[in-house]
């Protein structure tokens, strides 16, 4: 059977890039996709609770550099079918390839409360990153809806800014006696159990929520709402594997599903990198099952990968007067370049400043956006990212 | 880091949590990136903090910017 590749992880978070350096460790060609960049929910999170990997961004720049020195390579694409083989296709914004095997680590998708107004409140007091936004609610009341790690998690990242840090339960916590703890020993920290969000109050920004409890219904004035319900795995992206009720795959033979992706499994960092080991092995496994006695070689293992500037382009024909700001819209970071960006006009004299913005910091840059800064453009100060 | 690809001079503006992550994405993608790091966080700030992140970053900017346009 040939295929592109001997495995194709879709999503680079701790479970997939896990998975891929355990298999790319092995010898065999690998590739991870991941739509944005490598982390996965894991950049979310300033401070890990239970893993002595610093923060967030450190740990997935750690499992970033090992998968790469593994010989992982690393597509940013969106998956967006997976037909089991052999060999196992998989259709990509980039294109259609082939694997051997398939390794599952999606992760699951943002909160959601289902209510009316969240899409125009969302950036205006709706948001599922705390360490985005948590800054943006400095002195301010939150509150946190959902039952599991994750919930848990993010609320006590809020708490290191918030005023007040309402965890709202719809039925009873999930998340483990050590999460228990850790919420416990917050002062700014409160659990309201059996505790449904039934509203979102505001015009233009959130301004509170309303609740129903065993007690009846009561408005709670909060600036930040952040839902952690909702959130569903990646149901329906592989062709005929079972998933459970929010989406959750239910591995199979041939197909792999490892982290929060899976059915069953724990929300938690330390679940997701054991699972991701288990599922590399376990694809390493399988192909070896398939090679009888021999061994597969990959040519370009531990081939360092092209050079830094591979694949660059003739430079922009622009002027060096022609300089542009380009924003990911995130708080602050519009403000951050214009102050920037105006330290530099006057420093170079220039008579103008161009201006761009993704309209997310969660989306891609839209390529006809980077298409027109390139060619418009001599330099452009970004934040951040791109 | 596409448009440093694409042979526009792009520092890229990043906080000091997320410089990790960045660094990382910009091996992933083979390319090496200007950076221009400013304390985390950037979102909430007051006028006055970010007044003082621009002041903190400027001198690096104008730095990088004289020298990829090749002044002195």
């Amino acid at each position: 059977m040939s295929a592109d590749w001997d495995v194709a992880v879709v999503g680079a978070g701790a479970a997939g890039l896990t998975a891929a350096r355990v298999a790319a460790g092995a010898g065999l060609r690998v590739v991870a996709y991941e739509r944005l960049g490598p982390g996965g929910q894991l950049v979310n999170l300033t401070t890990l609770h239970d893993h002595p990997g610093g923060t967030g961004p450190e740990l997935t720049a750690a499992l970033t550099a090992a998968a790469e020195g593994a010989g992982v390579r690393l597509a940013y694409a969106e998956v967006t079918r997976v037909q089991p083989g052999p060999p196992t296709r998989l259709t990509t914004s980039e294109g259609e390839v082939t694997a051997r095997v398939v390794v599952v680590a999606a992760g699951l998708s943002p909160g959601r409360l289902g209510l009316p107004g969240e899409a125009e409140l969302a950036g205006r007091g709706v948001s599922t990153c705390a360490a985005c936004d948590g800054p943006l609610f400095r002195g301010r009341p939150v509150a946190v809806v959902g039952d599991d790690e994750w919930t848990a998690t993010e609320a006590l990242e809020l708490a290191g800014h918030a005023t007040a840090v309402t965890v709202l339960v719809p039925g009873e916590p999930r998340w483990s006696a050590a999460r228990d703890r850790l919420l416990a020993a917050q002062q700014r920290v409160e659990v309201l159990t059996g505790a449904a969000v039934t509203a979102l109050r505001g015009e233009g920004a959130l301004s509170g929520v309303a609740v129903r409890t065993a007690d009846g219904e009561r408005e709670l004035a909060v600036a930040g709402v952040f839902p952690f319900v909702g959130r569903r795995g990646p149901g329906g992206l592989v062709e005929g594997l079972a998933a459970d009720a929010d989406g959750r795959l239910v591995p199979s033979a041939g197909v792999l599903v490892a982290g929060d992706a899976r059915a069953g499994a724990d929300q938690t960092l330390a679940a997701a990198e054991a699972d991701g080991r288990a599922a590399g092995e376990a694809a390493v496994a399988a192909l070896a099952a398939g090679a009888g006695s021999l061994r597969v070689v990959d040519p370009t293992h531990g081939v360092r990968p092209e050079p830094a500037g591979a694949g660059a382009v003739a430079a922009s024909t622009a002027a060096w007067t022609d300089v542009a700001l380009f924003t990911n819209s995130k708080p602050n970071a519009t403000e951050l370049l214009r102050g920037l960006g105006g330290r530099l006009q006057a420093h170079w004299a220039l008579p103008e400043l161009g201006f761009a913005a993704k309209e997310s910091a969660s989306v891609a840059a839209d390529p006809d956006q980077i298409d027109w800064l390139a060619q418009r453009f001599k330099m452009v100060l970004v934040a951040v990212g791109d | 880091m596409e448009l440093e690809r694409r042979g526009v001079v792009a520092p890229l503006v990043v906080t000091e949590t997320f410089l990790p992550l960045v660094q990382a994405q910009a091996r992933a993608r083979r390319v090496d990136p200007r950076l221009l790091v400013v304390p985390h966080p950037v979102g909430g700030l007051t006028p006055d903090e970010l007044a003082g992140r621009v002041e903190g970053a400027a001198g690096d900017l104008l730095r990088m910017a004289d020298e990829a346009r090749g002044r002195p």
